[in-house]
């Protein structure tokens, strides 16, 4: 007589995966770690669940941008070094209770990560989250290698300036074929733009040649907003958060059409009206 | 008398090291010093950029070491200030290039021929950062009035200390209407939290942003008030005492972090 077998505990049938995107520029301050904060609040408003990891060892702050650094316990290399669980690493966001962020730990470096057993982790999440954000640092020395490891995805945050243009370009040549990458161009001042003082999203995509996934403007409540740990994007009031909101809906695929480039109205516009 | 031999670093990127550098030394020039400012921005490197000679460079920093070429062949004359000079980072290597003995080798090197070598540092705090720092005898930390850049420049700072090197803060992209407005950290709070001598101020300009792009330190225009700004901090280096500007604000920040120190 054949036996039944029992039916296992979790279903046979694998877990759709979810998306692990890194969230890198090259250069520093350009915004990682607020763009970081705010597309991951933005993607889990959406009622997606989403898993913000914080790649700067030694150097971490996306703990303070999400008002979570009193939470923290447990971080990235406790998990890796198994001195404590991923669940107790795992701080649940305030706000948005489909957030969740794993620290990065603040007093090692990054020569401690081993980029084999974080890309591990970071496969791990994504059996456990629609999306994984990692929090790339500044640069492309070994923090860097440790957080593209295991993203199949990538945004470029890049800044309308030269030298954070070239950067961004180095980085897009290390990310490789098989990664896809797409352009958020960070901190525009329209105004700017218009005066012939700035460079235009035009500009800096003729050099990255990127699909762009937004345009955020240069607001002091992205500042604000940062120093005091709430996320812009949460801020239904605030246009700089319905540009991260936007975001969000193009990664998830719910909204196709490209960004609108803000721009400035001119004296004469802002006279008669403007015509666009 | 050898030369200062003055790191310029903040731990977070973006917070306006290469900027500094660049017009720091570009007044310093200004002022009779000889001075040579290094890229240690190995694979990054934008002070080139900065400064406006991206097109005259010839030989780099990696390729000196590895004996391509004198150093003296590498650096970079500027052509506005003739006290002013340049070594280059390589663009297409990284930084595990350079060990930190070769750089501070080639840092005392740089000593012998000018008064002032500033070092331009990666962000972060990893081989690069240990590298810039290796050849220094005394330092700049950058930083801006955020949470985010002040707790770097925390980490940072306790790094340089632990180098014995002493450690001098300019705090930078200041915005007095929302110090006053109370979002953002005011300059006492920055001195608060960081247990360093306070070198500068310099407000937020978006001038800068123009003047970055176009290779022209915006300490040249003479007209500019960074221009006046930058001058106080050189002759603050060179040993005057330069009395602050001072903005105070209600320190909603203040309150945030305590005044415990």
């Amino acid at each position: 007589m054949i036996q039944r077998e029992e039916a296992p505990a979790v279903s046979a049938v694998p877990r759709k995966r979810g998306r692990a995107i890194v969230v890198t520029s090259g250069k520093g301050g350009v915004g990682k770690t607020t763009t970081t904060a705010n597309t991951g609040a933005a993607l889990a408003a959406t009622g997606a669940t989403v898993v913000l990891v914080d790649a700067d060892v030694g150097l971490r702050n996306l703990d303070i941008v999400m008002g979570l650094e009193a939470r923290v316990r447990h971080h990235v290399l406790d998990v890796l070094e198994g001195k404590a669980t991923l669940e107790d690493a795992l701080v649940t966001d305030k706000r948005v209770p489909a957030l969740r962020l794993l620290a990065a730990a603040q007093t090692r470096d990054k020569d401690d990560v081993d980029t084999l057993a974080f890309r591990d982790l970071i496969s791990s999440l994504r059996e456990r989250f629609d999306y994984v954000l990692i929090d790339c640092p500044a640069g492309i020395e070994k923090g860097f290698a440790n957080a593209i490891a295991g993203a199949d995805e990538a945004i470029i945050v890049c800044t309308p300036e030269v030298s954070a243009v070239r950067d961004a370009d180095r980085v897009v040549g290390l990310l490789g074929d098989e990664r896809t990458i797409k352009l958020i161009v960070n901190r525009l001042r329209p105004s700017m733009v218009r005066r012939g003082k700035m460079l235009s999203v035009d500009d800096v995509n003729a050099i990255l040649r990127l699909p762009l996934l937004g345009v955020i403007t240069d607001a002091p409540d992205v500042i604000i907003s940062t120093n005091r740990g709430e996320p812009v994007a949460l801020d239904a009031a605030s246009p700089v958060g319905a540009s991260y909101r936007e975001i969000a809906q193009r990664i998830i695929g719910t909204l196709t059409t490209p960004p609108v480039v803000p721009r400035d109205q001119s004296f004469l516009e802002k006279l008669f009206g403007s015509r666009s | 008398m050898s030369a200062r031999r003055i790191v310029l670093t903040s731990g977070k990127g973006g917070v306006g090291k290469t900027t500094t550098t660049a017009n720091l030394g570009a007044v310093l020039a200004k002022r009779g010093h000889r001075v040579v400012l290094v890229d240690a921005d190995i694979g990054l490197r934008n002070l080139d950029l900065v400064l406006g000679v991206e097109k005259r460079i010839v030989f780099d920093i990696v390729e000196v070491v590895e004996g391509r070429c004198q150093l003296r062949q590498a650096l970079i004359k500027d052509k506005r200030l003739e006290n002013l000079s340049i070594l280059p980072a390589a663009q297409t290597r990284d930084k595990t290039a350079i060990s930190e003995l070769q750089m501070a080798d080639v840092v005392t090197q740089l000593g012998e021929l000018c008064d002032y070598v500033l070092i331009d540092c990666p962000a972060g705090i990893e081989h690069g950062f240990r590298n810039a720092i290796a050849g220094a005898s005394e330092a700049i930390v950058v930083t801006t009035p955020e949470v985010s850049a002040i707790r770097d420049a925390d980490r940072v700072i306790g790094k340089l200390h632990e180098r014995g090197l002493p450690v001098r803060l300019i705090v930078n992209r200041l915005r007095p209407e929302m110090v006053r407005s109370g979002d953002m950290l005011s300059v006492e709070d920055v001195t608060d939290i960081l247990s360093a001598e306070l070198l500068g101020i310099i407000p937020e300009d978006e001038e800068v942003i123009d003047t970055t792009n176009k290779g022209e330190p915006i300490v040249l225009q003479a007209e500019s008030r960074l221009a006046a700004i930058y001058d106080k901090i050189a002759r603050r280096l060179e040993g005057d005492l330069v009395p602050f500007t001072t903005l105070r604000a209600p320190g909603f920040f203040g309150r945030l972090f305590g005044k415990a120190s």
